[in-house]
């Protein structure tokens, strides 16, 4: 008992007829030619059998000049796709054994099957925005993927600049009551800090929060080795001041 | 010799369920030459997987022709499925195999009962069609349609068939083999049928391999091929398969070789119903055929190796389906065994090749 297998193969279409005599000597049943519509031009998908085995030929882009060798000399059954090939998609083939000469079918249009219809046409549009997009989600993954330290350390907040441009959106008295809310805040932020014990290497320099947001204007590399600095100056300070206290 | 004249045969003619038309070079009486013609009914049903997805397109490719319309479904889940690798469970494929096998037998029996009306045999046409009902009546009760059941998918079956029910089928075809047998034995032995189909259009097995010719029609020229031995799906289970062939190459093997695949058929289903495994009959299929991925298929329908051809776009549609039909391939051997016979003759020949131009002219 002989197992199926099937294979694709490209062929030339200068080789369309060569391989039909090969194929025929060898001992290959014919099974079909088969012509698919692209943006490039017909795809010719020749097949033939052996023993279970079923090759298909494709040849690629065959355009409205071009001029397929027919097999029919060869294999006389081909005759049906052949012809069949000429009328739905105006492929012009030579010397076709039994030749309609394109009256095999009877049909109201030319070449009805290399019309692009409108459903085919959005759905190859939308295929095509679906995949951009994917894409495009990919790529903002991966970036973000690489920033793993800066988007780790930025606010999570929104920045000063957001605030100020959603103030500007609003009515001119919502603003003021904003930009007012946000002063007391502001002044009452600074008082609970004036009035807090602050530890004494820190009370001259700058801030914990200005500290964190210079680092975020860095980029990641850098960022990294000042916060292993920051840490490291932290661990030195705590050391000393346990060492103070024996 | 007399003087050649053509003589068109068709696309309108008693013998002919379906338009076909052929030019008959004729001399004497004597067939000298043929040109077949279709395409009186093209419906363009391959260019509706624009407008249909993959898993609508089911019920287009099983409208494609009401005789072989199982076959056609099995055969497009089974392309699609290659496509984007989806395995089917074992019950499934044992349960496309049953019905399609039973599509086989009502297939047959509505052909042998247009050949016995060809030739005159009209009682054998009411019997054959009698059978044919029973088998239709099997359908119905286990897939609710008679003609398009629409029982496959792609992934699996929709419906079961439970252990009683299987049991009924058994019994009722068990009934049918009977009477199917001994009209069978009538239509095999009698003397006007044999006289109307002995070493009438002949076609020799040289001829049916270098025309690549398929099913019943290459089989009774002694040409072994029937894609059920490649043993794929529940096919691979069954203890021996061996294609029916006859070595005679006139209508009479031809009538004898479909007569004994009814019997072959009855085997199948009883031997694939004992073996049914359990399980699940469908898996889900989820995403779209990869663009640019093609596959390719053949399956064994009633009337020959039918070819389909499957290549995604990425969408949910597909960029083309193609389905090179057994009467397609075939009909070069029918201008063959045409040539040579008698005027008179051409409609049994017509016949027993069994042309389905519905199917060609998807």
């Amino acid at each position: 008992m002989d197992k199926f297998t099937q294979t694709f193969a490209p062929l030339k279409l200068g080789q369309v007829h060569d391989l039909a005599a090969a194929r025929a000597a060898e001992g290959w049943r014919y099974v079909q030619i088969l012509a698919v519509n692209t943006e490039e031009g017909i795809d010719l998908v020749y097949s033939y059998m052996k023993d279970g085995h079923l090759e298909n030929f494709t040849v690629k882009a065959v355009q409205k000049t071009d001029v397929v060798p027919s097999i029919t000399d060869v294999f006389l059954e081909a005759f049906v796709c052949e012809n069949e090939i000429h009328d739905l998609y105006d492929v012009a083939i030579a010397n076709i054994a039994i030749d309609f000469g394109g009256m095999f079918y009877q049909l109201s249009s030319k070449a009805p099957m290399t019309v692009v219809s409108p459903e085919q046409l959005a759905a190859r549009e939308k295929a095509k925005k679906i995949a951009a997009a994917k894409a495009a989600k990919e790529a903002a993954a991966a970036q973000k993927a690489a920033e793993p330290a800066a988007s780790a350390s930025a606010p999570t907040g929104p920045t000063e600049e957001e605030i100020q441009a959603k103030i500007a959106g609003l009515d001119p008295e919502k603003a003021a009551k904003v930009r007012a809310a946000m002063e007391a805040k502001a002044k009452k932020a600074a008082a609970a800090a004036a009035s807090a014990p602050s530890p004494a290497p820190a009370a001259t320099g700058p801030t914990e929060e200005e500290i964190q947001a210079k680092i975020a204007g860095l980029d990641p590399e850098k960022a990294a080795k000042v916060r292993a600095a920051l840490e490291a100056k932290a661990k030195r300070a705590q050391q000393s001041a346990e060492g103070k206290g024996e | 010799m007399g003087k050649a004249t053509v003589i068109p045969f068709g696309p309108q003619h008693p013998v002919l369920p379906e338009p076909l038309h052929l030019d008959l070079v004729v001399q004497d009486e004597t067939v000298v030459d043929v040109l077949p013609q279709i395409g009186f009914v093209h419906r363009g049903l391959e260019k509706l997987v624009e407008t249909r997805d993959y898993n609508q397109f089911i019920y287009i490719a099983e409208r494609i022709c009401g005789i072989c319309a199982t076959g056609h479904s099995v055969g497009y889940a089974e392309t699609v499925e290659e496509l984007m690798g989806v395995e089917v469970p074992k019950r499934a494929e044992y349960l496309r195999v049953i019905w399609h096998e039973l599509s086989r037998v009502h297939s047959h029996l509505l052909w042998l009962g247009l050949a016995a009306d060809a030739f005159g045999f009209e009682s054998m046409f009411m019997h054959c069609w009698r059978l044919r009902e029973r088998v239709l009546d099997i359908f119905e009760k286990t897939t609710g349609g008679r003609v398009i059941l629409s029982v496959v998918k792609v992934g699996g079956v929709v419906r079961d068939i439970d252990a009683t029910q299987m049991a009924e089928i058994i019994a009722t075809l068990e009934g049918i083999k009977d009477d199917y047998t001994k009209i069978m034995n009538t239509l095999l032995t009698d003397t006007s049928v044999k006289n109307r189909t002995v070493g009438v259009g002949y076609l020799s097995a040289e001829d049916a391999a270098a025309l690549s010719m398929v099913g019943p029609f290459a089989r009774a020229s002694n040409l072994p091929y029937d894609v059920r031995s490649f043993g794929r799906g529940a096919y691979g289970d069954l203890v021996d398969f061996q294609p029916i062939v006859a070595t005679e190459g006139d209508c009479y093997a031809r009538v004898k070789v479909r007569c004994l695949e009814v019997l072959q058929s009855f085997d199948i289903i009883k031997e694939l119903a004992a073996k049914m495994p359990a399980g699940p009959i469908e898996v889900a299929v989820k995403g779209t055929p990869a663009e640019g991925a093609e596959a390719s298929n053949v399956l064994e329908q009633p009337r020959g190796e039918c070819y389909y051809y499957a290549r995604g776009n990425g969408t949910k549609n597909l960029e083309r389906m193609r389905i090179r039909t057994p009467t397609s391939q075939n009909l070069a051997g029918m201008t063959v065994a045409l040539k040579g016979c008698d005027l008179a003759d051409v409609n049994m020949i017509i016949l027993t090749i069994d042309p389905c131009i519905s199917c060609t002219e998807r």
